[in-house]
């Protein structure tokens, strides 16, 4: 029995030496893969993923007045991408423009991008008027801004914070009013 | 990356589907080998799936918990299939809660249970570096290294497929259909699992671009997953000097 005990104690000893060795290991390790503060994702490459800076582009709105993303910075903007034959995009419009105009008054802006390249301009004049859409509206004629995005379904959103930077991406919708809600809340706690 | 297939009108977001096909995977496998583990493959079926359901409503009511006044211009929006109105943490103590009950109700061996849903934890380990891989997210560092792939405007580190290599090598070694000498002793089996998994990924973190740091620097996953690495060693210690 003493035997078998000692073999016990020995058995647990070099566990309690092989844990502390793999811990040692461990803590050495996170040690030397320490970084700078704010050297990982920091936003400084436009990229169309959370956490990058939002890329820029330039495009014409309905009125064939230009828009610039950029020109948007300091205020939280919800980037999305639509067209008008998309189900989905025609359900969440509603709640995007009672959203929109809840918030407008505190910052908040919606640039919707029109997928016109797989849609009508005429088709897309009658959807403004059926939905009453108040917020400003770009048309992506030849695809650049969507390939920019990489944009693979619609609708798909991207909010954007006060400093340019994607917080969030929805591929798909519809997106709910409280979703909305909830996002464009966030981001403006944020600033 | 292929965050989305498009099939006809229909788009399918394949880091889902990845994780859909690798829960199907996981289940069948554990469900497989569970005998092995006199656990009865129902039994598990019906936690596993007690457990989902649990998850799902807990995490919604939590969200409307903690943002009620979203909720109140259309209250319909509560039954939104948005993925977007749930809460993770709500999901984690609907799962804790409802497999504690499940557990206590059916009188089930809690480590013999852990030990026949080890397969299926692996294999989602595998899944979800796959759902990675497709959406671009757990994306590596900046690197000139000959294997880096070009992603979010730069050459990184594969992070995902490390990932993918570092589970299954896990998944192999741990493979239940083997004779495995720990089998015997309940729970450390599912422990060694999971010390290897936050080895793995301490180690692997080293290597990614989207860290979040704390103290100075220092990557909050490499410190949570040195805690869990510490705590399973010090328990299979315990679990092998009582035999």
């Amino acid at each position: 029995l003493r035997e078998i005990g000692q073999v016990k104690i020995n058995r647990f000893l070099q566990w309690r030496i092989f844990t502390w060795l793999i811990l040692l290991l461990a803590g050495f390790w996170i040690w030397i893969s320490a970084v700078k503060p704010g050297s990982t994702t920091n936003g400084l490459i436009p990229a169309p993923r959370p956490g990058f800076l939002a890329p820029d582009f330039h495009s014409l709105d309905i009125n064939n007045l230009p828009v610039t993303l950029s020109e948007m910075k300091g205020r939280p903007v919800l980037l999305n991408f639509w067209a008008s034959w998309c189900s989905p995009c025609k359900a969440e419009m509603p709640a995007m423009q009672r959203v929109y105009a809840d918030f407008e008054n505190q910052g908040f802006i919606i640039l919707a991008v029109n997928a016109t390249q797989q849609d009508n301009v005429e088709d897309v004049v009658a959807f403004i008027h059926e939905y009453q859409l108040s917020f400003p509206i770009v048309f992506d004629t030849d695809g650049t801004v969507s390939r920019l995005y990489a944009v693979n379904a619609l609708p798909t959103s991207f909010f954007i914070d006060a400093d340019g930077i994607i917080r969030e991406v929805i591929v798909g919708g519809p997106m709910s009013e409280a979703l909305l809600r909830v996002r464009v809340e966030q981001l403006l706690e944020s600033e | 990356l292929l965050p989305v297939i498009s099939i006809g009108a229909l788009a399918v977001p394949v880091p889902a589907l990845v994780l859909i096909l690798g829960t199907w995977i996981g289940v069948s496998i554990a469900e497989r080998y569970s005998k092995k583990f006199s656990i009865h493959p129902g039994r598990l079926d019906s936690l596993l799936i007690t457990s989902f359901i649990a998850g799902v409503i807990m995490a919604r009511l939590v969200y409307i918990a903690r943002y009620p006044d979203a909720f109140l211009p259309n209250p319909a929006s509560i039954f939104s299939f948005n993925p977007g109105l749930l809460d993770r943490w709500g999901a984690v103590a609907g799962v804790i809660i409802s497999s504690t009950i499940y557990i206590q109700r059916y009188k089930l061996p809690l480590w013999r249970i852990l030990d026949t849903l080890t397969p299926f934890f692996a294999i989602m380990a595998i899944s979800i570096g796959f759902s990675q891989l497709a959406s671009g997210d757990a994306f590596g560092q900046v690197t000139d290294l000959p294997w880096a792939i070009e992603l979010w405007g730069a050459r990184r580190h594969p992070t995902q497929l490390y990932g993918i290599f570092g589970a299954s090598a896990i998944l192999w070694t741990l493979w239940p259909g083997r004779k495995l000498i720990f089998h015997s002793n309940p729970g450390v089996y599912f422990l060694i699992w999971l010390a290897s998994s936050a080895g793995t990924r301490l180690f692997l973190e080293a290597f990614r671009g989207d860290s979040v740091l704390v103290l100075g620097g220092f990557r909050s996953a490499q410190i949570i997953a040195w805690l869990i690495l510490g705590l399973c060693l010090w328990v299979i210690g315990k679990k092998l000097s009582s035999v």
